[in-house]
């Protein structure tokens, strides 16, 4: 069975944030909910470099780990989702994801914050796949249509690889050959414990 | 299931050839091509990052959540393992191990019975106001305190049993609960310390409560005052750790908005109200075992208000005599006999 | 956060309970819009609406069972040319999927590709036409509009002439619209015609053209993947052309290659460059002679392709001796060493390509530093061949089809000119006299000579209208009246400097006509309360037609969805204002028109038939649809169909790239690299054009020894006329048809038709069987002596930080263009004496984000882009932040050397090393605060734009190209305090 993972090849980002929009249209995201984002650093100055970041879908997930209901689950492609109808939205996942990925409806926690909204690696939730209910609380399912995450899928250049975790660090080894130069997977050894050549 | 595979793998090679073109039409690399090859552009590395900024990689997003330009925070993966494993283990060690003495004590000890017997005359010792400020305190606490336990141990305790829909919906009653009744708590806490902080400062008496161990070691009973020092140990826990609980836990309630404005310190909020709410907790069982089960006479203190005179010689000795010279005297009830027990 | 709108009480209870039983869960769009107030007045308004009219796209998740129609429209942001591929059900946009197909975009978005279909959702949209009464919008119906805006113009031609409307077009209109439009004005009598290219990329156009032929970009994106030294100058592509990056990037990696950026600001390309120079703003032309002095002094120049192909490269010798590289740096602020690299590396490792945007256009010199770039690359023999070449990134989406078409003062379609034989070429492809064109120009009761003269001057600029309409009658030239009215069709007013006096020239025109999708600039920067009018137009997304990326190809784009509320294609508007106007009959004699709307295909049809000197003859509708169809057998790199591909496409290159010689049924395959002679012209080869005679002061300008594969004559030779296909002999293979066509255009000189107005297009066919290019084969031009300067000459800006360097190179002397006054002289030499510099000592530099686009309103309408930049900012360094105490995310105020002294500018400090010391940038999108004043309760009650912020333009100050009168926005000074 694949394991999903994402890869964001700084080298190649260049903060064009086409995989945010992607993901905003293709799930309907509201304002003030960030999915997915690009993160510049050393910006402005030599060795700056872009990242697109969202949620890893981690080996091992903090988020999981940490939710005091036990709302997440890991699919058989290793796609850490979660289900809104168990999430009472305390907010511990946040403090535990590596990747800042959980958001929340509302900022204050004062009776709640809502039910936290993350990255689905485009594979919608526990509901049926690609049912109006599903739509509603996660957004489309693209990998029950047999497709990959949109942001992925729309990256400007290619740098944002998503796909079973063996193949895009491949492809990301390989360009690393080509050019000579990579500066690693940004969040893989957070996420996966893993390190790719680089 | 298996169609979805198949098709999922379909795609994964579409994206992946899509990927893959240029590198396919990738010219050998001659040597000559590696000995002219530019220079790699001066990039960090993730590695190198990590190292030169011990702990969190930012940098700047243009939305105008600032929290988001936070990229990698590896201290994520600390703030699971405490709230994993160890403040499962503090908490259990803490509550568990309270409980397992308190009953080890109660079948050593058994209840702890009124030496000169009850008298049958009582005395007034905590006035509408103080019990109110008790009990709304203790009611509180102890709804805080189950929910609280709830969000650390119901997912291994509870969940299992209740299953996961009526878990979720207990839990976010639970939740609500514990936003809602922390303003009380608060109130509580703050009366408390208005009405007995004078009662409850340290004076030269509590060291022979502590030499005496409270009375517990032996069957003397030390003197003291309207609080013993034990009872202020109590109060001052309750005082400064429900102070700390309501502060970490407002925090917790409106992220980032004040005192705790950054990833760490609102995990360390987060953290520090587990710890001491767990504390607490043991502690305050133990005062809820002292007032009820564990000795005879002093639930009353806080139930009707009024003591037993002898209960009240026994443990707060110098309190009585107060009480005595300051003519409040002790009212006997109708019909109770006189007889002097003293 | 979320911006709350001060009018959300407007919405009626009965729309929220309308929508409530949507609100299913978190994700649910309409339910948070109702939550958080965004979209309130916009529901609310289109509650006013009759429920018939009201066609509204919802988003939200594929209808299962219903069956999905799949459409390939064209992205509508940028001129890369991404192919969007639509899911629609039902009639409305549910899905948005990659186009894996398409060689330019694989798949692949940026930010306001992968935000499109949100265009089409239309919260904000301008939903029916609007007017102005007594300073309240007004809904009236488009038959109300046409006829009130038609009198009006009617009268205005009456009272003053054509010549007092000044009709102002979009380079986001189609093919087309934009011939249509050009058309258009051309029926109405003037020539006071423009868009954006006249803002963008003007300079480019005239200083390229005057180079070697053609004003466009001469390779490919994908092309760009064969380059070993990239140099980017002026230009930011990584936000401004993202997608055209992973061609620049894949190539840099698999090449090796280097990338250099050329810039005053380290920008998102710089990050991935080789080599970052940073430059001075204004001093290209000082950076590119310092690169080509290290060429010239080292040897490294291409003497051959110098020797073969160019002509007067030993006058620039002598310009480039002047700059040392003492001098350079003295001037640039680049090190000698540094630039001697790029020298070295451009000259050696080859193939090179120099990519330029607006950073190098927008100068009072950017004719001048164009010339200077092209000059660079014929030195180092860097054009003509894959992986060479000047790869101009043009904006729009449609720019370059809109120049190609004419929407612009200086030309008929297909850059014809305007001289009497352009008219008469285009009065046969119209099928109307050349005596009824002329009738329509010149003020009333003009003789034929001066309607022809009229007819003959290059009309006035979207850079100067304010001033043709403020300057004092005799101050402007002869004919021009004062502007009186002014008709604009998608295209920002906040996109022209010096915006305080455009609101003023606004104030006093007698009609505005804003027609485009939202309410733009135009709507609101004035306080006029009459006579001001709205036409809702649709985006390109909801009609079918074809649009030119800036890599010459066409693509055919279908529509997604029919026009949403009660907008209207640009075509339909067009025809229904010709109609008012009276000339619909004569304008639309031989195209197709379907109620009202004038059918694409059929406009696409007539364009074939007369676009020969550009070769938009061979492009039919059924060939551009063909290749949307079989997109996947396009090569990557080559952009070419392989011998597998079907039957309909095999050999063409992708979107026919003009120039596509002969009939569509000739089959050229289009033309990837211009000028390419390592191709036979059938296969897209060719060589420069010989478009400025065959000799100068006895020396050639045509080709010595050079030519395109297989062709008979191996040698220079000029442009094809039938002259010369007699004396060739070459006429014998023209069919009879062709020739007498040939003699019926040719009356009594047919020697005289040449390839460009034969429309038999036998010239073309013949001279391609022989293996020969139309347009001739002759030399391209390093001293180019028509222009202003011939060899490129730095000139500091208007407003410059350096009043020491002015005297050595001042700004030209004070000239007349396009009916205008340029008094650029003047205004510098008293900036100067007024030391401006003292208390404006920062250079202003403005520039794209990757998020909006061109003035914005549409972009910063789309939720899904205005939540990603929230508000206006100014880039400063730290060091002069520090300076004057200010800190990242402060409001900061903003004043230009030409701003009343009280006002200012109120936007956010982004404190960076982006920008060195001593320079500021802006993005230039944002407008609705005018000067500190929100401008928001102007607009239309639900069609103000998300995110409104100051303007760029509110800063920048005088000074235009003396060729194009194209404006200068990359550098004047500014000061800024904390707010």
């Amino acid at each position: 069975m694949a394991r999903m993972k994402f890869l964001c090849d700084a080298d190649r980002c260049i903060e064009c944030n086409a995989c945010v929009t992607a993901c905003k249209n293709e799930h309907e995201v509201p304002w003030g909910i960030n999915r997915r984002r690009v993160v510049t650093i050393n910006d402005g100055k030599p060795g700056e470099r872009s990242i697109s970041m969202a949620c890893m879908h981690c080996t091992d997930a903090p988020c999981a780990a940490v939710c005091p209901v036990d709302c997440f689950y890991t699919t058989a492609d290793g796609v850490v989702l979660h289900s809104k109808d168990l999430c009472i939205g305390c907010g511990y996942c946040f403090y535990a994801c590596p990747f800042g990925a959980p958001q929340y409806p509302r900022l204050g926690n004062f009776g709640s914050r809502g039910k936290m909204d993350k990255c689905t690696y485009c594979a919608g939730g526990p509901e049926a796949d690609n049912t109006a209910a599903e739509y509603a609380k996660y957004g489309s399912n693209r990998l029950a249509q047999g497709k990959l995450p949109l942001c992925a899928e729309m990256c400007s250049t290619k740098a944002l690889l998503a796909g079973d975790g063996d193949i895009i660090a491949q492809i990301y080894a390989e360009r690393v050959t080509t050019r000579g130069y990579g500066s690693g997977a940004w969040g893989w050894r957070t996420a996966y414990k893993d390190m790719v050549a680089g | 299931m298996k169609g979805i595979t198949t098709r999922l793998h379909a795609a994964l090679v579409a994206i992946v050839l899509g990927l893959g073109i240029g590198l396919a039409a990738a010219p050998a690399t001659a040597p000559e091509a590696l000995a002219q090859a530019p220079a790699a552009p001066p990039a960090a590395s993730e590695q190198m990052l990590f190292n030169y900024l011990q702990g969190d990689v930012r940098g700047r997003v243009t939305i105008p959540d600032q929290r988001a330009a936070m990229l990698i925070q590896p201290a994520g993966r600390d703030f699971q393992t405490f709230w994993r494993s160890t403040m499962k283990w503090i908490g259990g060690i803490a509550v568990g191990g309270m409980l397992v003495v308190l009953v080890i004590f109660y079948l050593v000890r058994g209840t702890i019975r009124i030496s000169a017997g009850p008298s049958g005359r009582t005395i007034q010792r905590f006035n509408g106001v103080e019990r109110f400020a008790h009990w709304l305190t203790a009611s509180t606490f102890i709804v805080l305190g189950i929910t609280g336990l709830n969000i650390t141990f119901g997912r291994e305790l509870l969940l299992p049993i209740l299953g996961p829909d009526t878990f979720t919906a207990w839990s976010e009653l639970g939740k609500v609960a514990h936003n809602f009744l922390s303003f009380p708590f608060t109130l509580g806490i703050a009366l408390m310390l208005v009405i007995w902080i004078k009662d409850n400062l340290p004076s030269r008496v509590d060291a022979q409560w502590f030499a005496q161990g409270g009375g517990l070691i032996g069957s003397a009973h030390p003197p003291a005052r309207k609080f013993n020092a034990g009872q202020k140990l109590i109060f001052w826990s309750v005082v400064l750790g429900g102070a700390a609980i309501a502060v970490t836990g407002y925090i917790m309630m409106f992220p980032f908005q004040f005192i705790a404005t950054d990833m760490a310190g609102m995990q360390l909020a987060i953290q520090l109200h587990g710890i001491i709410s767990l504390v607490l907790i043991a502690i305050i069982l133990a005062h809820i075992y002292i007032g009820s089960l564990g000795m005879e006479g002093a639930f009353a203190a806080m139930g009707s208000g009024r003591v037993d005179l002898n209960w009240a010689k026994e443990h707060h000795s110098l309190w009585v005599d107060e009480m005595m010279s300051g003519g409040r005297d002790a009212a006997a009830p109708s019909g109770a006999r006189s007889a002097g027990a003293d | 956060m979320l911006i709350k709108r001060s009018d959300a009480t407007r919405a009626r209870g009965g729309i929220a309970q309308a929508f409530a039983s949507f609100s299913a869960g978190a994700l649910d769009r309409r339910a948070f819009l109702r939550r958080s107030g965004v979209a309130a007045g916009g529901l609310a308004a289109v509650a006013g609406l009759g429920a018939g009219t009201v066609k509204r796209a919802e988003a939200g998740p594929m209808q299962p069972g219903v069956p999905v129609e799949v459409k390939k429209n064209i992205c509508t942001h940028c001129s890369v040319g991404c192919t969007v591929t639509a899911e629609v059900q039902n009639g409305v946009w549910v899905g948005q999927e990659p186009t894996w197909t398409s060689p330019i975009n694989r798949g692949t978005h940026c930010a306001k590709g992968a935000a499109i279909r949100e265009l089409v959702h239309g919260d904000r949209r301008l939903k029916y036409p609007m007017k102005l009464a007594g300073g309240q919008w007004q809904r009236i119906s488009w038959d109300q509009a046409i006829n009130e805006i038609g009198d009006k113009l009617l009268q205005v031609r009456e009272q003053s002439g054509p010549d007092a409307a000044f009709f102002l077009g979009s380079a986001k209109f189609s093919n087309e619209g934009a011939y249509l439009f050009r058309k258009f004005t051309a029926f109405w009598g003037t020539n006071n015609v423009d868009h954006q290219a006249k803002i963008c990329h003007s300079t480019t156009v005239a200083g390229v053209a005057n180079t070697w032929g053609y004003g466009a970009q001469t390779n490919s994106y994908n092309d760009i993947r064969k380059s070993k030294t990239v140099i980017i100058m002026g230009g930011n592509p990584a936000e401004a052309h993202p997608v055209s990056l992973q061609h620049v990037l894949q190539g840099k990696e698999q090449n090796r290659a280097n990338l250099i950026v050329i810039e005053p600001r380290f920008t998102r390309t710089a990050a991935h460059a080789t080599e970052f120079v940073r430059m001075r703003p204004g001093t290209d032309i000082p950076a590119l002679w310092g690169i080509l002095w290290h060429i010239f002094e080292n040897g490294w120049e291409d003497k051959e392709f110098i020797r073969q192909r160019v002509y007067g490269m030993d006058d620039v010798r002598k310009e480039v001796a002047k700059w040392t590289p003492d001098e350079v740096e003295r001037v640039t602020g680049i090190p000698g060493a540094q630039l001697r690299r790029v020298a070295e590396k451009f000259a050696k490792e080859k193939p090179g390509t120099l990519v330029w945007c607006m950073g190098m256009t927008q100068h009072t010199v950017g004719t001048a530093n164009v010339r200077a770039a092209c000059i660079l690359l014929l030195a180092t023999g860097n054009v003509g061949a894959p992986g060479t070449g000047a790869n101009i990134f043009r904006g729009h989406c449609n720019v370059q089809g809109a120049t190609d078409l004419g929407v612009d003062n200086t030309t008929l379609p297909l850059y014809y000119g305007l001289d009497e034989g352009a008219w008469r070429h285009w009065a046969r492809v119209w099928d109307v006299s050349y005596d009824y064109l002329r009738g329509r120009f010149g003020p009333p009761g003009a003789d034929d000579a001066a309607r022809k003269r009229m007819m003959e001057m290059p009309g006035i600029t979207s850079t100067r209208y304010l001033d043709i309409t403020m300057l004092p009658q005799d101050q402007l030239e002869q004919g021009q009246p004062n502007l009186r009215a002014m008709v604009v069709f998608g295209h920002g007013g906040n996109t022209v400097v010096r915006m305080p006096e455009a609101q003023k020239a606004l104030d006093k025109l007698d009609l505005l006509v804003v027609a485009d999708p939202h309410p733009t600039t135009f709507a609101v920067l004035h306080n006029r309360r009459e006579n001001t009018y709205l036409l809702p137009i649709c985006t390109q997304l909801e009609c079918n037609g074809s649009r030119t990326a800036s890599n010459r190809s066409l693509q055919w784009g279908e529509q997604i969805i029919k026009p949403i509320f009660e907008s209207k294609t640009d075509y339909e508007a067009l025809y229904r204002l010709a109609e008012k106007l009276g000339f619909a009959q004569e304008m639309f004699k031989n195209i197709t028109v379907r109620g009202k709307e004038p059918e694409a295909e059929s406009v696409l049809r007539e364009i074939n038939r007369g676009g020969w000197s550009t070769g938009y003859c061979g492009q039919s509708p059924e060939r551009l649809k063909a290749h949307m169809r079989h997109q996947q057998h396009f090569d990557l790199v080559t952009l070419r169909a392989g011998p597998d591909a079907p039957e309909e496409v095999r050999g063409d290159y992708y979107g026919l790239p003009w120039p596509c010689w002969g009939k569509p049924e000739y089959r050229h395959p289009g033309t990837h690299q211009l000028y390419n002679t390592h191709l036979h012209v059938k296969d897209g080869g060719g060589t420069f054009r010989a478009r400025f005679g065959v000799e100068r002061n006895g020396e050639t300008l045509l080709a010595e020894g050079s030519y395109s594969v297989g062709s008979q004559i191996q040698d220079g030779y000029p442009q094809f006329t039938y002259g010369v296909l007699k004396r060739l002999g070459w006429d014998a293979d023209l069919t009879d048809e062709e020739r007498a066509t040939i003699e019926r255009i040719g009356g009594n000189a047919p020697d005289n038709v040449s390839w460009a107005t034969d429309l038999s297009g036998g010239i073309q066919r013949v001279a391609l069987e022989h293996g020969c290019i139309p347009f001739g084969n002759g030399k391209a031009r390093a001293n180019a002596w028509n222009l202003p300067d011939p060899i490129p000459v730095h000139r500091e800006p208007i407003y410059t930080p350096r009043p020491d360097l002015v005297a050595k190179y001042p700004t030209r002397d004070n000239f007349r263009a396009h009916r205008a006054p340029n008094i650029g002289h003047t205004v510098q030499k008293q900036a100067v004496e007024r030391n401006i510099p003292r208390d404006f000592p920062l250079v202003f530099t403005s520039g794209r984000l990757v998020e909006y686009e061109g003035g914005g309103e549409e972009t910063r309408s789309n939720k899904w882009l205005a939540e990603l930049q929230q508000d206006m900012f100014v880039e400063i360094n730290p060091a002069d932040a520090a300076a004057r105490n200010i800190t990242d995310g402060a409001w900061v105020l903003v004043q230009g050397p030409e701003m009343p002294r009280d006002k200012f500018l109120r936007v956010k400090a982004l404190v960076t090393e982006r920008v060195g010391r001593g320079v500021v940038w802006m993005p230039f999108h944002f407008a609705g605060w005018f000067m500190q004043e929100d401008q928001r309760p102007k607009y239309p009650q639900g069609t103000d734009p998300i995110v409104l912020g100051e303007s760029a333009n509110t800063v920048t100050s005088y000074g235009f190209d003396p060729v194009t009168s194209m404006q200068e926005t990359k550098c004047t000074l500014c000061q800024i305090r904390a707010a």
